[in-house]
């Protein structure tokens, strides 16, 4: 089942008088339950593709289909309200609100959602928080665990809501190697047990290796769309 | 809601420098108003007090006669039955003593010059309970033998060269309208801090006038003095009270309280009052400059964190109140800041006063266009306090707008990709 289409997406981004291409005609199918990087080097289009998949950005041309919903057209208030109830985001640098404590972090989207008593919020956030292995650490700060810690806590927080996609732009890039394993298993061991479908970026060939799906994008178009 | 209200109160404390510099800027703001709000409306009631207590009283009551000629000061249209007009006026719990005096125009004269004066025939003993004038004596109060003697201003006794022990020459009309002239001794000088009464005012006593005027004790106005408020509107209240009892139970006189007789100072006072708005206003601009300052940098800083909050679907009003929060939360703490050190200021003014006859000696201080000297006391102006403290985080509030409406329009991408 489709959980996404892209249909011959394009984007043009206008720096003064030049237009640059950013996307020229992607078009994508993601199923639920992928577990799928996207790869290319600099400029290749990669970040765009996720901001425009993660609803973050609009395309200048093309559709953007979720769950057979055309969202491509919509205004950032209908995006904004898209966003908030299905898709969820893993950042490089972790972007953790560091005033808040690791389970309050957690909590953070569904208080967003303002859907949830604070009972089943607290109760969801802390199971997710034992599930990727950071019981005990509730009432930390971010500046009070270490990097991979934070990217956990990061993860927990996508994955709180139970989002239809989850988009990873580089989630090990700032990571060691033994980190970065653990983060990737802790990611693969969701994809497989929730079914949740996760799209990464990434340059990290550890990531690249556990991908089911690797697409390879260059100068704003697939290059190849490989299944493994 | 808590959220973002938890968001933002904990974004203040990490980072407490700049929270307490912003937060500074404000109470300082709000406490200089307030303090010298309380000052200066001191300033004034010093003036008041001293107007009321030197030459006016709180009420003055007269015949209706002599009130259609009092410019003129004229000795024939005297009040009768004082006893019954004191016993009216101590029914009232707010009057503290009456006492009875007469004024007339006279002439002194040194046999090389001469000056009009405008001269004042009091009870002595029941004079101090209404007017203070022996607080601004040099030389001697009257004496229990008091039939030739007078106490003048004394830049009058300057123009006039003399001195307390020396004798001077008075002329006036008695109550018949005769002319009539007789020495007097000087027994003192009063140095008050109202200047026409330092240059033109001289003092005789019953005893004296009823001889030198053909007086038989006339009485043509009594003096009422009022027991002492900390609010002067609450003052001012209480005279009306006074003059509503006059009316309704002495028909038949005229009475004025000091809101009639210290109309002009009153009016000066109120005009005054302006001075703070715009004392304020400059206060308020500078915080809300370091106000805009402060949630200008804190939007900077937590621009990524703005792009993650906006990725995760919180909208741009829930943006906007999050740093606005921060402002008004500033705004608050300042506020309040202000408001203490505030209220302890006008605490110690209005309990200790300030001394300025022992910071600046001789000097007085020119208020409302009558002086003012001795130790000042604050006054309390609570609406002015609640106001303040209001305004306070309204300003903060309006200040904080620009920069968290910055915060919200930002482009959620742009916002992730900001280092």
């Amino acid at each position: 089942m489709a959980v996404l289409e892209l249909k011959d997406v394009k984007k043009v981004f206008k720096k003064g008088d030049q237009e640059v291409h950013a996307l020229r005609g992607v078009t994508l199918t993601i199923e639920k339950g992928e577990f799928l990087s996207v790869v290319g080097p600099s400029g290749s289009g990669k970040t765009t593709l996720l901001n425009i998949t993660g609803c973050l950005d609009t395309p200048t041309s093309g559709s953007v289909i979720y769950n057979g919903k055309e969202l491509g057209r919509m205004k950032e208030k209908g995006l904004s309200d898209y966003r908030k109830d299905n898709i969820a985001f893993i950042f490089q640098s972790y972007n953790l609100i560091p005033v808040l404590t690791v389970k309050e972090n957690v909590e953070l989207p569904l208080v967003i959602e303002k859907k949830h008593s604070k009972q089943d919020m607290a109760e969801r956030a802390l199971e997710i928080i034992e599930l990727v292995g950071l019981k005990g650490m509730e009432n930390r700060l971010p500046r009070e665990i270490s990097g991979g810690q934070e990217q956990r806590v990061a993860i927990a927080r996508a994955l709180v809501k139970k989002p239809l996609v989850v988009l990873a732009d580089e989630p090990t890039a700032n990571l060691d190697s033994e980190t970065a394993e653990e983060v990737i298993a802790l990611m693969q061991k969701i994809n497989q047990e929730r079914q949740t479908t996760f799209v990464f970026s990434t340059h990290d060939p550890r990531m690249q290796k556990h991908a089911k799906r690797e697409i390879v994008l260059r100068d704003g178009t697939v290059k190849s769309d490989e299944r493994k | 809601m808590k959220t973002i209200i938890t968001i933002a109160f904990r974004n203040l404390l990490r980072h407490k420098r700049r929270t307490f510099l912003t937060g500074i800027v404000i109470s300082f703001g709000l406490f200089i108003y307030i303090f010298m709000d309380s000052i200066m409306s001191g300033l004034d009631r010093g003036s008041m007090d001293n107007l009321i207590n030197l030459s006016t009283s709180a009420v003055q009551i007269y015949t209706k006669e002599y009130d259609e000629n009092k410019e003129s000061y004229p000795l024939k249209y005297g009040l009768q039955d004082l006893d019954g007009i004191e016993k009216t006026l101590l029914t009232h719990d707010r009057v503290k003593s009456v006492t009875p005096r007469t004024k007339f125009l006279g002439e002194l004269s040194n046999y090389e010059e001469s000056m009009p004066v405008i001269g004042t025939v009091v009870d002595p003993d029941r004079d101090k309970t209404v007017f203070k004038l022996i607080e601004h004596l040099v030389g001697n109060y009257f004496s229990e033998k008091s039939e030739r003697q007078i106490i003048l201003g004394k830049d009058l006794a300057r123009e006039m060269g003399v001195e307390p022990g020396g004798f001077i020459t008075m002329y006036a009309l008695t109550k018949y309208e005769s002319r009539n002239a007789d020495d007097f001794k000087v027994v003192g000088l009063f140095n008050t801090t109202d200047p026409a009464l330092n240059k033109s005012g001289v003092f005789i006593t019953f005893d004296a006038a009823n001889s030198f005027l053909d007086l038989e004790n006339t009485v043509t106005e009594m003096n009422v003095q009022l027991k002492r408020r900390i609010n002067f509107d609450d003052l001012l209240d209480d005279m009306e009270e006074v003059l509503d009892l006059v009316k309704k139970d002495l028909p038949g006189l005229s009475a004025y309280s000091f809101k009639q007789l210290g109309a002009g100072i009153l009016a000066l006072v109120k005009g005054k009052k302006n001075w703070g708005a715009g004392m304020t206003l400059v206060f308020l601009l500078i915080a809300a400059v370091g106000i805009v300052n402060s949630v200008l940098m804190s939007v900077y800083e937590r621009i990524r964190e703005v792009g993650v909050l906006r990725a995760m679907g919180m909208g741009g009003k829930e943006i906007t109140w999050m740093f606005m929060c921060e402002g008004i939360m500033i705004g608050f703490v300042g506020s309040l800041g202000g408001v203490i050190l505030g209220v302890i200021s006008v605490i110690i003014l209005t309990t200790y006063g300030w001394p300025l006859d022992k910071i600046y000696g001789d000097m007085y201080i020119d208020t409302a266009g009558f002086p003012v000297w001795g130790t000042i006391y604050g006054e309390w102006n609570i609406p002015l306090i609640i106001g303040v403290f209001l305004f306070g985080i309204l300003t903060a509030l309006l200040a904080s707008i620009p920069p968290a409406r910055k915060a919200a329009k930002m482009e959620v991408t742009s916002a992730l990709r900001f280092i």
